[in-house]
């Protein structure tokens, strides 16, 4: 039981460390940053939300698909890239793999192509 | 690539394919024109699987390099799960046409969660654990909010996602302190890495990767989201949610306390029997004051998946083999119950208080005495078959040295008797007439009669399942 | 055919019972009593044609079913069939079957029912025919189990019986009493039973009795003491036997058993069952051989039930219970019979007190129905013009109980025959107990005397008394009920003159009936297939006084040391003629009392006013009762129902199923608050708790 505890005595030290360091890098914030506002900065992002606003505001849902669809397609990418870096190297299974992965992929872009999610009305 | 694995997988890989297929051919082709034809051609894949399945031969094979085994215990699951599956599917149809709400999709998206239980059940390895049960709590997921337009499908569906992402992650939180301490992720490796001296981390990731598949059975504590999203989820959905994913997750769970941490039964044991007390006692007591019947349904399941559990507490093939009985008959029997469930109308419209059944039994005495059989059934009362399930499985943590637990559970299926009891009273002694429509759909009759029947005449020998279930239970734990 | 003879009253109960609304009251009642008579005939034929010596050992069984089998405990349902058992078929069935005959008359019309609304009349069949069924079962088994098994039964259907008049309250406290009562008897037969499959891991009779001589030293510790073990097995074994034949201070339930109709007392209270218990004796006979002390208390028991009995039968003047006090005194003599170790007369008079009592029950029976169901004897007289028929049975009954005949012959009724060859018996007994009883039932045998001439002159002597319409309307019954009493009758001259021999011949004659000789056939060759052969010739070469036979060999056992049977035919002849005086001085008195001077008996009374009370309420032994048992016992029960039940059972489970589960329902519901947040609380909880179980219980 000591020695289970012993081992987490790096994490409880982490712990302090990272709330230490948190409050640290608040407290300098407001006491340190200049605080001088200009239209630029208050006017809303490009994705119609302001600058500075409750957090728990209401958006409108296709915001959500879109990066939803993103994200796929970053995991992609992401998989992707791995794979085509070591192509030479590869396997008849890592190449059918890959393709069967991207079948699915591409058999469910059609299928939201077709739906019109891709459609912004 | 040994063609010989994809052989053994053949019947996920043509599922998933026949699904794909019909996202295309339903995408360009018509549509929801489509829907009925695609549900209809679904559960008929289904079921042609399942006896493919049920079927093919005897034996254990594991596959992709170690993750992904084929043994008489997958089996049983996949076949109860596409059984089930296929039930439900049928049952739907004219509720979701008379709603409006059967697309295309909705039988698709059913393929694909099954695909992921059948993963689920033939996972031996945590990776192919984590793939199959995110398929199909995905598929879950979208199903429970299918009626877009309503605020309480839509409830549902969020509360499911969110929790259901909780619980994943606690499981994959879980999943890596186990693959942490013993360096792989194979069932087969977990179990040697576990014996002897256990690392008291790896009992940790195990209590977390079964709080994960806790949530997915529904056992209290992780049962919260149960009530409301049978509640919110329209009828069939609910049915759904009932049968298949709890009969994959039991699986699922059997096979990962039994392949992965077979060797440390002592340690797993008494969470699994607390999970059990827990929902037996939850799942009794928290019905009592539901005057909804869907709500009533899934405490009701709470309480039936900690009877499952007591069986799977034992830590012995005899628990296994309880379990699998018990979850068999548990899934017959909801079958039959919801294709009531989902003919109670007045006026075309559902109605789901359980008040509405005054004296159903003058309004229809055929369904009511059916309905009186399940009741008696769910509740465990001789000789309906739900009492050998319950039997099965008491018998099993008796022989496993867990009497108390048995005894705890005789206790709370008394107190449950209760509401189930109340259903029959109301339909045999209420006060006044009840108003629901008579007929209904000839499926749902058909399935209702057939489930109470089956609690009838399987009292002879169940049906031929202890063999099967026998078989399974040794390729787990034998 | 002995299959047939013990199903066909439970086709015949079955059939009535649960058919009747098929085919018809009538027709019901036909049936059970069609079953029982093929019943009957068959077993006058085995009765006729058995032979011990065609059987190795005496007796042979037939297997009908296996029905227990666990470790050594190994029951069948099988039919022992030897000289015991064959007796026993003839009585039960006879007896049966002609009171089911009776019945159709006694129970034609009873006020206790609305004819229109009610059918009681196949119930009442198919009670008589299960209980014939029952009671075959207790006298056919093969082993303590089986046997048992009729032993409840029979007390079954004796309860339902009893009970049948379910309307009056009499009537359901007297069922409730014969089988509260009866269940302190079985008590013991249960307990005997255990001791014996402890002692013998055994209960197949045949089996018991074979391995009797080995154990006979064996001792058993019971209430914190060492006894021996044979001696238990047998007190126990008696107790129940007690209990089922209404032995003193297990006799209060018979008197009060006849609250049932007639034909009930006849069969059940009369003739068969309550002989179950002498049935058990002598069935246990190898065992009791080895039980001195028991035997002695047998032997006291039986004096005292006789001699008792005979007392309070003195005064009743309900015509029932003078019979049933009679019945109770005359299984007194039974068991007296038994004790002394003459088990054979103690058949002997089972078997021939079974017509005549039945006879004088059914007799009663048909007076009662002539005189519209009034029982009271003072409110009979003169009505041997009115029903002569009955009038004469009940004389021939009379005859037979008080033991009628020709002095130092063997002519007689049946009741002269075998209630002395059982005072001579017990002259011979030589022990203590046995003179004791030979004096108490020499008396007893007076008092017999005295109150069965006391029921017949006021029943068919003197004026008319009590309620003139009922006299008015007096008379005979109908043949259904009339000719079983012939037939009875005919039993009840003759049973005695013609079954003398074997039951109370000497020795050999004996041992060949119960077929208990078969050993010195063994003797003789050594084959057992030829001694069957060499028995016949060797037959009448028996001496005076036969060696005994082993345990176990023919139907009943006698020790080699008891010559009771053989010493009862050279006992004194003034020993001889006792009883026939006691009968006579009786008779005499009972004249004097009733048709000469009708107003001595209430003189009498006056005079000796406590003893008159004291005889009258039956030495008070049900209020003994009622002050030792039954007031705390209904207090104990009260005090358990509405404290034990009510307060805490009631209200503990109450409180669980209006409380707390309850509380428990609201909490869930609020806890099921809707926000996911409270949710995933639950579940962070939930895993917590988990984790935290594990570090500290787990890994170790």
């Amino acid at each position: 039981m000591d020695d289970l505890l012993r081992e987490y005595l790096p994490i409880l030290v982490f712990l302090g460390i990272a709330t230490g360091l948190g409050l640290v890098l608040i407290l300098a914030a407001l006491i340190v940053a200049p605080n001088d506002a200009d239209p630029e900065k208050l006017s809303a992002y490009e994705c119609g939300f302001n600058a500075f606003d409750d957090a728990r505001m209401k958006f409108d849902v296709r915001f959500y698909l879109v990066s939803i669809l993103f994200i796929i397609f970053d995991l992609e990418i992401a998989f992707l890239f791995p794979w085509a870096v070591a192509f030479g190297d590869l396997s008849d299974v890592a190449f059918w793999s890959m393709m069967a992965f991207l079948a699915v992929l591409t058999a469910g872009f059609a299928y939201e192509w077709k739906k019109g999610a891709m459609d912004w009305e | 690539m040994q063609s010989g694995d994809l052989s053994i997988a053949l019947p996920e890989i043509i599922l998933s394919l026949f699904a794909m297929g019909g996202l295309l051919v339903g995408a360009y082709g018509g549509k929801d024109k489509l829907a009925s034809l695609m549900l209809w051609v679904t559960a008929a894949v289904l079921v042609a699987l399942a006896a493919w399945i049920g079927f093919q031969g005897a034996g254990t094979a594991t596959v992709f390099n170690g993750m992904f085994t084929d043994d008489a215990f997958a089996r049983f699951a996949k076949v109860t799960v596409l059984l089930s599956a296929a039930a439900v599917l049928l049952m739907s149809e004219s509720y979701m046409i008379k709603r409006d709400l059967l697309r295309f999709e909705y039988p698709l998206l059913i393929a694909l969660a099954s695909v992921g239980m059948m993963v689920m059940v033939s996972a031996s390895d945590l990776i192919a654990l984590y793939m199959g049960l995110e398929l199909q709590s995905l598929a879950l997921y979208v199903v429970a909010s299918l009626r877009r337009d309503s605020v309480k499908s839509t409830e549902a569906g969020l509360k499911y996602f969110v929790l259901g992402a909780l619980s994943s992650g606690l499981l994959l939180y879980g999943a890596s302190l186990v693959y942490g301490f013993s360096g792989t992720t194979e069932f087969a490796g977990i179990i040697q890495a576990a014996q002897g001296e256990t690392p008291v981390g790896m009992l940790i990731g195990l209590s977390f990767v079964i709080a994960g598949l806790a949530f997915k059975v529904s056992a209290a504590p992780f049962h919260m989201w149960t009530p409301d999203v049978y509640e919110g989820a329209p009828t069939p959905i609910t049915a759904f949610f009932a049968t298949a994913p709890k009969m994959a997750a039991m699986g699922l769970f059997a096979r990962v306390v039994h392949d992965a941490f077979g060797g440390v039964i002592g340690d797993w044991q008494q969470i699994v029997a607390a999970l059990a007390v827990a929902s037996m006692f939850l799942g009794a007591v928290a019905a009592i004051g539901q005057r909804n019947i869907k709500r009533l349904m899934a405490y009701s399941s709470i309480a039936h998946m900690g009877f499952a559990l007591m069986g799977l507490a034992s830590g012995t093939a005899q628990g296994v083999e309880s379990m699998l009985i018990y979850m068999a008959i548990y899934v017959t029997m909801n079958i039959g119950t919801f294709a009531f469930i989902l003919s109670m109308e007045k006026d075309g419209s559902p109605v789901l208080t359980i008040d509405a059944l005054s004296l159903y039994s003058k309004r229809d005495p055929a369904k009511a005495l059916a309905v009186l059989v399940l009741m008696f059934s769910l509740a465990g009362v001789p000789p309906m078959v739900g009492f050998f399930g319950k039997y099965s499985v008491l018998l099993a943590a008796v022989d496993g040295g867990l009497a108390w637990l048995a005894i705890l559970g005789v206790t709370a299926s008394v107190i449950g008797a209760f509401y189930y009891l109340r259903i029959v009273f109301i339909m045999y002694f209420g006060a006044d007439e009840s108003e629901l429509d008579k007929g209904g759909s000839g499926i749902l009759w058909g399935f209702l009669m057939a489930s109470a029947a089956a609690m009838v005449f399987g009292v002879f020998n169940l049906f031929g399942i202890e063999g099967p279930a026998a078989a399974a239970a040794a390729a787990l734990a034998g | 055919m002995e299959t047939i003879i013990l199903f066909a009253p439970l086709l015949g109960a079955l059939l009535c019972g649960f058919g009747w609304k098929i085919m018809g009251e009538y027709a019901a009642q036909w049936v059970a009593t069609f079953f029982l008579f093929i019943a009957c005939i068959l077993s006058w034929i085995i009765f006729l044609t058995f032979d011990p010596f065609a059987h190795q050992g005496g007796s042979y069984s037939v297997q009908v079913l296996t029905w227990i089998e666990s470790g050594t405990l190994v029951t069948d349902w099988a039919v022992r069939m030897d000289r015991l058992t064959a007796i026993m078929l003839v009585v039960i069935t006879t007896v049966s079957a002609l009171v089911h005959l009776y019945s159709f008359g006694y129970m034609a019309h009873d006020e206790n029912f609305d004819d229109e609304k009610e059918s009681y009349r196949p119930r009442f069949f198919a009670y008589l025919s299960f209980f014939t069924f029952a009671m075959l079962m207790l006298v056919t088994a093969d082993n303590l189990i089986q046997m048992f098994f009729g032993w409840e039964g029979v007390g079954l259907a004796s309860y339902l019986l009893i009970g049948f008049y379910f309307r009056k309250p009499s009537a359901n406290a007297a069922a409730i009493k014969a089988f509260v009562v009866n269940r302190v008897g079985d008590f013991g037969f249960a307990l005997g039973i255990f001791a014996i499959y402890m002692v013998f891991d055994t209960v197949n009779f045949g089996e018991i009795f074979a391995a009797v001589p080995d154990k006979a030293d064996e001792t058993i510790s019971f209430l914190w003491a060492e006894w021996n073990a044979i001696e238990v097995i047998c007190f126990l074994l008696f107790i129940g036997a007690m209990g089922k034949s209404a032995q003193f201070i297990l006799h209060t339930w018979l008197p009060d058993a006849m609250e049932g109709p007639t034909p009930v007392s006849a069969l059940i209270h009369a003739a068969t069952m309550v002989t179950a218990g002498v049935f058990l004796v002598c069935r246990m006979s190898p065992l009791m051989e080895f039980a001195d002390s028991t035997q002695n208390f047998i032997v006291y028991v039986g004096a005292l039930t006789a001699f008792f009995a005979a007392t309070v039968g003195l005064v009743q003047n309900d015509i029932k219970r003078v019979i049933a006090y009679s019945t109770c005194s005359q299984l007194g003599y039974m068991f007296v019979a038994a004790g002394v170790g003459v088990y054979s007369v103690a058949m002997f008079h089972l078997f021939t007190h079974a017509f005549f009592k039945a006879m004088l029950f059914l007799g009663a029976g048909s007076v009662i129905h002539g005189m519209h169901h009034e029982q009271d004897m003072r409110n009979y007289g003169g009505l041997r013009h009115k029903m002569p028929k009955t009038f004469w049975a009940m004389m021939i009954g009379t005859l037979a109980i008080t033991g009628v005949g020709i002095p130092l012959t063997h002519f007689g009724f049946a009741g002269f025959l075998s209630k002395d060859a059982v005072i001579e018996s017990a002259y011979a007994g030589g022990t203590d107990a046995s003179a004791l009883a030979f004096w108490a039932l020499v008396i007893a045998a007076l008092f017999t005397s005295f109150y069965s001439w006391r029921l017949i002159f006021m029943t068919f002597f003197g004026e008319p008394r009590g309620d003139k319409h009922t006299h008015d309307h007096a008379h005979e019954s109908p043949m259904v009920m009339v000719a079983p009493l012939g037939v009875l009758a005919l039993g009840a001259i003759f049973a005695g003159m013609i079954w003398y021999k074997p039951f109370f011949g000497d020795e050999a004659k004996v041992d060949d009936w119960f077929g208990m000789a078969e050993y010195h056939g063994e003797e003789h060759a050594t084959l057992p297939g030829a001694a069957h052969a060499a028995e016949g010739d060797a037959k009448d070469d028996h001496g005076e006084k036969a060696e005994a036979a082993p345990p176990g060999q023919g139907a009943i056992y006698r020790e080699d040391k008891n010559h009771v049977l053989h010493d009862a035919h050279y006992v004194p002849t003034w020993v001889r003629l006792s009883p026939f005086i006691a009968m006579l001085l009786g008779f005499l008195t009972a004249f004097q009392f009733y048709i000469r001077r009708p107003d001595l008996p209430g003189k009498l009374a006056e005079n000796q006013a406590i003893l008159h009370q004291f005889l009258l309420n039956k030495w008070y032994v049900d209020e003994i009762y009622d002050f030792l048992f039954v007031n705390p016992a209904k207090w104990l029960g009260r005090f358990l129902w509405k404290k034990g039940d009510g307060a805490v059972i009631d209200g503990f489970l109450n409180g669980i199923a209006m409380g707390v589960v309850p509380f428990f329902t609201k909490l869930a519901g609020r806890a099921q608050s809707g926000y996911i947040f409270t949710y995933a609380f639950a579940m962070v909880l939930g895993i917590l708790v988990f984790v935290t179980w594990m570090t500290l219980s787990g890994g170790q």
